[in-house]
């Protein structure tokens, strides 16, 4: 609120865009100048994942309900993919949509549960619901494999044009590719929404709701669909970690890690905003990786706790979030 | 022509009954003051009217078509709109932008907002007097510019029935009468107007009927003059007289 309604100086849009335009370029030519380092380029595909995560996870944040649980549609997602490539054979091309599928099934499930849920109880509601999936996916021994988890699962698939293919599986170079347009093409999806009158239904129920169904908003339905469209791009994410890390197991995919940490990249970056999680993720990552990684490497997690309790106690809305309306 | 018509209508929380049988027809282009104490269940037949809570017994009818059991947002659609006794804009969101949500959802899907609806939006802040807020976050108005705008909002989803809750209560008596103004220039667009007026500082100079309500019963309707030396109405408002008590 403080900093949504202070004057935006013009001079500083303008470097904003510039720095947003430049940082564009570079992730563009990052393996380039990064060639002899595959670890550097490991790291901002994960970044890149994340900020599809949190690009998912904000698509319900922003209709005003806060999950707990995206890690059951991110277990679901990551688990289907994998066992149907492992068991079937099938080509991740197809088992990546079908996992998004699966994970919106979930959706729905949790949707006609939880939704009926406000604020601190629906996200109560979701956090319990995570163990739904993680106590299925963990005692099915003979679909699952239990708690031994899949390994061996087949990497990022190869794309044919003709004579012409990418191996997106085995080039890290080329994996960093797909998640970058995976990436990407999910941030033009959610500012294409954001920006069209659904955007504007969205924040009608976040901030007042009973008001937005008295002027005709059908806010059930908005929700529902926020939590559907969420749950199926985290489900995606999740078959893309399957496909990338090529290891799953049900404590690590199902765990509070992938709840927790599209969250508080959404809540850094601004909840409200386009950008503010991706950025935030493709910022914060590298820079718990690079730095703080080598520093604490038990605990170097902290970092994601301190900065969310700094965020939430300095800027509520996010580092974005003053810019919302402009 | 009737348009809405409230038949034996009840509502009891937790068995406590909040408005029991209530029968009520209110004509085409009528302004009708809802009057009556506090509890007395004029906020609660709002509710009902409006689809927030469903009656336990009895029917609603406008146009004919039966909204006993229907959304808020369908209701809405169908041509009731309302404002709150407290004031409810999206607070973050700008004055402008907040008459466009009312515009824009209360006719069914529309992907992008056109340059119509922001005219229409602009012209319906105009008329309330608030246009020179329209850029600015609705919830730094003062609450009675807040007030105005919950009536723009409610006026932009074009409805056939208006539900006033509250809108002059606190009001000066300058405010007063610029909300009289309102209230007649929201009539001539051809609006019919059920008003709430716990104070009856508005209903009595622009309503051509009176609902009294009373613990949740009827205990007069018709014109306000007449309605207004109700003994019953009286005996609500002030009490019973001294002499009252010794005829009973």
């Amino acid at each position: 609120m403080i900093f949504f309604t202070q004057k935006i100086n013009p001079s500083e849009i303008k470097v904003y865009r510039v720095g947003l335009v430049l940082g564009f370029f570079v992730l563009i030519v990052l393996p380039l100048m990064v060639q002899s380092n595959d670890y550097i380029l490991q790291v901002f595909t994960h970044a890149l994942l994340l900020a599809s995560l949190a690009l998912a996870w904000n698509f319900l944040g922003v209709s005003g309900s806060i999950s707990l649980g995206h890690a059951a549609f991110f277990g679901v997602g990551a688990y289907t993919s994998a066992l149907l490539s492992l068991d079937q054979a099938l080509s991740p091309w197809f088992t990546i949509p079908v996992a998004g599928l699966l994970a919106t099934g979930l959706g729905l499930i949790m949707g006609l549960i939880c939704l009926r849920l406000r604020g601190a109880y629906f996200a109560l509601a979701t956090l319990a619901f995570v163990e739904v999936p993680r106590v299925i996916t963990d005692n099915w021994d003979a679909l699952t494999r239990g708690s031994l988890g899949l390994v061996g699962i087949s990497g990022l698939p190869t794309l044919r044009l003709g004579d012409w293919y990418v191996d997106f599986g085995s080039s890290i170079t080329a994996s960093y590719y797909l998640v970058f347009v995976y990436s990407f093409a999910l941030l033009g999806l959610v500012a294409f929404v954001f920006r069209s009158n659904m955007g504007l239904a969205f924040q009608a129920i976040r901030e007042e709701e009973i008001a937005a169904e008295a002027v005709g908003i059908q806010t059930n339905r908005y929700r529902l669909f926020c939590l559907l469209i969420s749950a199926f791009f985290t489900g995606i994410s999740g078959a893309c970690y399957a496909h990338l890390v090529r290891y799953i197991e049900p404590s690590l995919v199902y765990g509070l890690h992938f709840s927790a940490i599209p969250m508080i990249f959404a809540v850094c970056g601004g909840r409200f905003t386009i950008l503010g999680p991706a950025l935030a993720a493709i910022v914060l990552y590298p820079v718990d990786q690079f730095i703080f990684h080598p520093l604490l490497p038990a605990g170097h997690e902290f970092l994601y706790g301190a900065i969310l309790v700094l965020a939430v106690l300095f800027i509520p809305d996010g580092f974005l979030g003053r810019r919302q309306n402009a | 022509m009737t348009l809405l018509q409230l038949k034996s209508l009840s509502k009891t929380f937790n068995d406590c009954c909040a408005l029991s049988n209530i029968d009520f027809t209110v004509s085409e282009g009528e302004i009708i003051g809802l009057v009556g104490p506090n509890g007395a269940g004029k906020t609660t037949l709002f509710n009902l009217i409006c689809g927030r809570h469903r009656p336990s017994s009895g029917n609603i009818l406008f146009n004919g078509i039966d909204i006993t059991d229907l959304k808020p947002h369908s209701i809405c659609r169908l041509g009731i709109s309302r404002t709150f006794q407290s004031s409810r804009p999206f607070p973050q969101m700008s004055t402008l932008k907040n008459v466009l949500v009312g515009h824009i959802f209360s006719k069914g899907f529309s992907l992008h907002t056109t340059p119509d609806d922001v005219q229409i939006a602009k012209e319906l802040l105009e008329i309330v007097g608030i246009a020179h807020k329209a850029d600015i976050p609705a919830g730094q108005l003062t609450l009675s510019e807040q007030r105005r705008l919950d009536l723009a909002r409610a006026l932009a989803t074009r409805p056939k029935l208006l539900l006033l809750d509250e809108v002059a209560a606190g009001f000066s008596p300058v405010l007063v009468k610029q909300a009289i103004q309102l209230i007649n220039r929201v009539r001539e667009r051809g609006v019919t107007l059920l008003i709430i007026d716990h104070f009856l500082n508005l209903s009595l100079k622009v309503s051509d009927r009176l609902l009294a309500l009373d613990h949740g019963e009827k205990i007069a309707e018709g014109p306000p003059h007449t309605v207004m030396r109700n003994r019953d109405v009286l005996q609500a408002y002030l009490g019973l007289r001294h002499q009252d008590e010794e005829d009973m």
